[in-house]
């Protein structure tokens, strides 16, 4: 085989592996774009067959929206009860993962899976418990008790991503500082803590997210009050009607955060999940 | 500082250095454990006693492992196992399968890699709800698209989610297309951190790509591979609101997983007892396959 031949097998290779990527693009993104362009049609036209793609857009679907549900307070409770926990769950999870990285312990592995367990814990076992619980202490319908449920997933996956960011924190900079006088907590929090930001944006991130798309607890624990929008999304699903164009418009609105997080955090997150288990 | 360190004799400064370690780690676990002391043990109380919409008001009694033995008679729970298993292990699987291809095709030098990879994300972190709501909209048997499509390609329309032939199926590939994305970019994170020593060495002695690929990259991705099956196995095993919304575990509860049935039985028929225990057995499965893989981890290490 001659030279012109390889770079020329090499450029159809090259080619094919475009072509590849871009179709996993598409298909990745294809329902949610199908989703965003229905939001903007009439209402009429959402099953017209064969698919209408040329149109002109009306915002009718978000009016109604934001006109026949009190859209505002619940995406105030979504965001409230989002960023809460995440603040809470990511100093517990940074805490415990830098534990967990820099110590070596009797029961170190073991202990670190166990963390993963609330994980586990299948959200229908113990909504009702959950009920139970805060039905008793007048919590039900409020925005502390969905903060609360959602801490038994937000602290495990805070701690397991952060252990992945801190192995990748040289302990040399942590020694230097204490023999420059430190305690090990300053040092943490001097040294470590810093070059962990990103990691840490990463995981708030994800965390954020969790919150923000979680369904199960919001729609059992809340009522009127301290309803989220995934919630709000299926109020749009009745017995008699399944309204589409709202559903669309509201989950068009929904996806908005999700999508400038995906793009915020592509390069740490995934880092972060695969790291917990494996030293670095 | 250092003057006062001086002052604690050796012996006490050991013993701190080793309970050093918990200060870091107890607070989270402190804070999960009085979330979740409660509600687990009501929930395993439950399980012990009958509790039913029609007679709790006349007492709660307890009737020990009788829930438990109920459900192993019980054929629409040994079918709710037998539906989670199999979408746990078909949904895997392809999972598998596909985020492999798709992580060797983003490894490549390709410009705009970031982007794409961004776009490729979105369907992990895309709402639950919206997910179900969104695929039923686009699986609709006389308005969706991707019926209309195939018909302009030739097929006949396919009953996605009515048929109980097909609905497995589809279920399937809605978590396919949901996660291969979370499977793809945590191998693709394995493989950037691989050596590449090996590959050149292989590559001396004559080796071929998928010869490189099947005795090099596979054993070297084994730590990774087995901690993105262990998340995977975790959400796979308690899928719950995607399913709810695309089938609601019909038709025929062909796709009825457990987490499905403990619905049913808990908000539907308000059997507390029956859904407790079977959330516990539920558990009790997925501990034991995650320390399983949990162990084949450690072995990695």
């Amino acid at each position: 085989m001659n030279r012109g031949n390889l770079r020329w097998i090499k450029k159809v290779n090259q080619i094919i592996v475009y072509i590849l990527v871009i179709l996993a693009v598409f298909l990745s993104i294809a329902p949610m774009v199908y989703l965003a362009i229905t939001s903007f049609k009439e209402p009429e036209l959402t099953f017209a067959i064969p698919p209408v793609w040329k149109f002109t857009p009306t915002l009718q679907n978000y009016d109604e929206v934001l006109s026949s549900t009190d859209f505002g307070k619940y995406f105030m409770n979504s965001i409230v009860v989002a960023l809460v926990t995440t603040g809470i769950a990511l100093s517990l999870g940074t805490l415990a993962a830098y534990g967990f990285s820099r110590f070596r312990f009797r029961g170190h592995f073991w202990l670190r899976m166990s963390s993963l367990v609330p994980q586990m814990l299948p959200p229908i076992a113990i909504v009702v418990p959950l009920y139970v619980l805060f039905n008793k202490l007048d919590w039900i319908d409020t925005r502390q008790a969905l903060i609360v449920s959602y801490l038994t997933f937000t602290i495990p996956l805070s701690t397991w991503m952060m252990i992945g960011f801190f192995d990748d924190v040289p302990v040399e900079l942590e020694e230097a500082a204490m023999i420059d006088g430190c305690s090990r907590f300053g040092a943490l929090v001097r040294v470590s803590l810093p070059l962990a930001i990103p990691g840490m944006a990463a995981t708030a991130i994800l965390a954020f997210l969790y919150c923000w798309n979680e369904f199960l607890y919001a729609v059992i624990l809340t009522g009127r009050e301290a309803r989220t929008l995934p919630v709000i999304i299926t109020s749009f699903m009745t017995n008699k009607s399944v309204l589409w164009g709202r559903i669309a418009a509201s989950g068009t609105l929904v996806l908005i955060p999700v999508l400038i997080f995906a793009l915020l955090a592509q390069r740490y997150l995934i880092r972060g999940l695969a790291k917990g288990a494996i030293k670095g | 500082m250092n003057l006062t360190q001086r002052r604690v004799p050796i012996s006490i400064r050991r013993a701190l250095r080793k309970v050093e370690p918990a200060f870091y780690i107890a607070p989270a676990f402190i804070v999960l454990a009085i979330i979740l002391v409660y509600p687990l043990g009501y929930a395993l109380w439950l399980s012990f006693h009958q509790w039913t919409l029609r007679t709790f008001k006349q007492g709660i009694p307890f009737i020990g492992f009788e829930n438990y033995r109920d459900l192993f008679s019980n054929p629409d729970f040994i079918n709710s196992i037998k539906v989670t298993f199999t979408f746990v292990i078909l949904a895997i699987s392809f999972e598998f399968i596909l985020g492999m291809l798709l992580a060797l095709l983003l490894n490549q030098e390709l410009k705009g890699r970031g982007l794409f990879r961004s776009m490729i994300l979105l369907p992990m972190m895309c709402t639950n709800v919206v997910i179900g709501l969104m695929w039923r909209l686009l699986l609709n048997y006389q308005y969706g698209l991707v019926n209309y499509y195939l018909g302009q390609l030739g097929f006949l329309p396919v009953e996605w989610l009515s048929s109980p032939k097909v609905a497995m199926a589809s279920v399937v590939l809605v978590d396919v297309w949901n996660t291969t994305s979370f499977v793809a970019l945590m191998l693709l994170a394995g493989l950037q951190s691989l050596p590449d020593e090996p590959y050149e060495a292989a590559r001396i002695d004559g080796a071929s790509s998928l010869q490189s690929f099947v005795y090099l990259t596979l054993p070297l991705l084994k730590p990774i591979i087995l901690v993105a099956l262990l998340w995977r196995f975790i959400d796979t095993f308690r899928i719950f609101d995607v399913i709810y919304l695309l089938t609601a575990g019909g038709p025929a509860r062909v796709t009825e997983t457990v987490s499905i049935y403990v619905y049913r039985y808990g908000f539907q028929s308000f059997n507390l007892g029956v859904a407790a225990a079977s959330s516990f057995i539920m558990l009790l499965i997925m501990l034991a396959i995650s320390g399983l893989l949990a162990r084949a981890i450690r072995r990695e290490e």
